[in-house]
């Protein structure tokens, strides 16, 4: 089997790649209007939503970011992880409910839909959308780029393919994404996702048992590796420290209620009291597919240190590196198709809330109505976006890095920053007022911008985003409490009351 | 006391904003945020743990446990001002002292750790990391149990529910009219 490696792998990918265009072509058969389109026309069961909501929190990032996160830093990157159970808990508790009351009452395709009902403003909904359309090509962009390295990687090991470029394999990447994108809408992202929720469980379960094998003395002999090379890596804060740590754990706990393609999920379902099993069968399926990036990371990180592996020319690569030297090439190719997966899921689910974004918010938000034939214009604007993001892809490779890069800084701390003030804190006070959103929303943004843009290095390991999140909380509420209550519409009164 | 839960919740946040400044402004100590691996390209040590928490040790520790206080003063104002009884007030007040003891015992098992240099091991990891990972994981299993099996008492009642459905009911007559 060893000797096939290679043809597995691309066996494996191209399997999945298949089942995406045949989910697209059976989708589109069930996507009649808009409200398909964007929110699976709210008639998904628990299950689904459960496998859906997990698999785009864990995007190519937990796959090949994740791992080497923890190959370079240490323990300081568990913290993006372990505080999937609060950051889940938190979400639930806070959205879950409301946002789902709000976008039946008032039929709402998208999150600045529900911001728009819940404030009574245009204002509000123009900037959740602008900051959604600003995070989704910087999101995009990566993910597609990525997808295509990971593509280049596998196909120039076969022999047919050894010459292959860049651009061809972003081509066919993208090319498989718009399709099923185009064709099915959200209901082929929600299903794909369920297969993918499925892989990576299987592939983290699977891989921690590769990785305990690694050393006889299992994942302590691992640690104790480490600790004797560098005790703080292997410490609670990592190589990163303290506030770094603790940092992510607010951003990335906190910020996951902040996040518009998890919580426009949370539209999704058809009754609301399959949140009670949702949320629990979500976070099971984090955690076992999370197993892959703590594993990974550490068995990497010790190997390197004891002499088994050579040192990786880049920390991104420790994932592919332990699939070549260690996994089964069964194992391999399941992960591969998993990693691609979750590339595609989460595009997917970007695209489909910018173009949301671009047909319905910002039209509506400037013009008082939507375009008309939605569902046509959201296949035409699927295609575009996925092409200037492909593009903008393409461009930060060979040219300039810095365009995404500085998209890029609209990505899950801008989001949360942003969005969970208005969404997360907005939905559940009925004080909040349209000018303590405008504030905090703009405030995250700036902030976001000024420490991207001049590279600001806060002492002790402080990000921009935890920086920029603190603040929007206190803006958000100090100028609501500060301003007018505003005249709520009494269906929005009652959801807030229930 | 229930019906304020904003205003706590403000306070929580201006507080964690003044410790950010506090830590800012503290004595610098180098490479606090990791320095590169000597022998090794791609990865960052932390090098001396006492020195890097000498002058912001107590203000991180403050930082966390007010950030687990909003975790659960959010929670809290997720939930509806008429199911906020004592039943619930209590179970949330019992999940953010879980999430405390498993803070202090990570906190304070790494300063241990940072004053002897010896650590026994749980599953797989040194004892302080071990209460990072699995205890933080765990740190919110009673939010979720409150949710999940608290969701008809706390979160969406059959009264609920009903009320929802008058609400549905209304909106559809509304569009009908209009």
């Amino acid at each position: 089997m060893e000797a096939y490696r290679q043809e597995i792998i691309v066996g494996s990918v191209v399997i999945y790649m298949l089942f995406c265009v045949a989910t697209g072509l059976w989708a589109m058969r069930r996507t009649r209007n808009s409200s398909d389109f964007f929110v699976a026309g709210r008639g998904l069961g628990p299950i689904v939503v459960a496998l859906a909501l997990f698999s785009s929190t864990l995007s190519g990032f937990g796959f090949v970011g994740g791992p080497g996160l923890v190959y370079s830093i240490g323990v300081s990157s568990f913290w993006m992880v372990v505080i999937s159970s609060t950051g889940y808990a938190v979400g639930f508790f806070l959205v879950a409910k409301r946002i789902r009351m709000i976008a039946e009452l008032r039929d709402c395709l998208s999150l600045p839909d529900v911001v728009a009902a819940r404030y009574g403003s245009d204002a509000v909904r123009f900037l959740i959308a602008l900051t959604i359309v600003l995070g989704v090509m910087g999101y995009l962009a990566t993910q597609i780029l990525a997808m295509a390295v990971v593509m280049q990687a596998i196909l120039s090991g076969t022999e047919t393919f050894a010459n292959i470029g860049l651009v061809s394999c972003v081509v066919i990447s993208s090319a498989v994404l718009i399709f099923y994108c185009v064709t099915g809408g959200i209901i082929a992202s929600v299903y794909t996702d369920v297969v993918q929720g499925f892989i990576m469980m299987i592939a983290g379960s699977l891989i921690l048992m590769t990785a305990v094998s690694v050393f006889d003395g299992g994942m302590q002999e691992a640690t104790a590796i480490i600790l004797a090379d560098d005790s703080e890596a292997i410490m609670p804060f990592g190589s990163a420290g303290a506030m770094a740590s603790l940092g992510w754990f607010f951003v990335f706990g906190l910020g996951l209620a902040g996040q518009p393609h998890l919580i426009t999920k949370m539209m999704m379902n058809k009754q609301m009291s399959d949140n009670r099993s949702i949320l629990p069968m979500s976070l099971f399926g984090y955690v076992m597919a999370a197993l892959l990036w703590i594993s990974i990371g550490i068995v990497m990180r010790a190997a390197v240190i004891d002499g088994i592996v050579e040192p990786l020319a880049l920390p991104d690569d420790a994932a592919s590196t332990f699939l070549s030297i260690f996994a089964n090439p069964l194992l391999a190719g399941v992960v591969f198709a998993g990693l691609f997966a979750a590339i595609m899921s989460t595009s997917d689910a970007f695209l489909n809330i910018g173009t949301a974004a671009i047909i319905h918010d910002i039209p509506t938000a400037l013009r008082g109505r939507s375009v008309e034939n939605e569902l046509l214009w959201a296949r035409v604007v699927t295609v575009l976006l996925a092409i200037v993001a492909a593009g903008f892809a393409l461009y930060s490779h060979y040219a300039d890095a810095t365009l995404v890069a500085l998209l890029g800084a609209f990505g899950w701390g801008t989001f949360a920053a942003s969005i969970f003030p208005v969404v997360a804190v907005g939905l559940n006070w009925r004080g909040a007022t349209v000018a303590g959103a405008v504030t905090a929303i703009s405030a995250a943004l700036l902030i976001n911008f000024v420490v991207q843009l001049s590279s600001i290095v806060l002492p002790y390991g402080i990000s921009g985003p935890l920086v920029a999140f603190v603040t929007s909380m206190i803006l958000f509420i100090g100028v609501s409490l500060i301003t007018k209550p505003p005249e709520l519409a009494p269906d929005i009164e009652d959801v807030l009351r229930i | 006391m229930t019906k304020h839960v904003i205003y706590y919740i403000f306070a929580v946040c201006v507080s964690m904003g003044l410790l950010l400044l506090m830590i800012v402004m503290a004595d610098s100590v180098p490479n606090a945020g990791g320095q590169p691996h000597a022998e090794h390209p791609g990865m960052v040590i932390g090098a001396d743990g006492a020195a890097r928490l000498a002058h912001i040790g107590s203000l991180a520790f403050v930082f966390n446990s007010l950030l687990l206080t909003l975790v659960v003063g959010l929670c809290v104002l997720g939930v509806s001002e008429r199911h906020r009884s004592q039943k619930f007030l209590a179970g949330m007040g019992g999940s953010w002292l879980f999430m405390l003891v498993i803070w202090w015992m990570m906190f304070s098992t790494h300063q241990e750790f940072l004053l002897t240099g010896e650590t026994d091991y749980f599953m797989g990891f040194p004892v302080p990391t071990a209460w990072q990972m699995y205890g933080t994981w765990l740190g919110a299993v009673p939010l979720i149990v409150m949710y999940s099996y608290g969701f008809r008492t706390f979160i969406y009642t059959c009264e609920d529910e009903a009320e929802f459905n008058a609400l549905l009911e209304q909106a559809a007559r509304n569009s009908q009219q209009n």
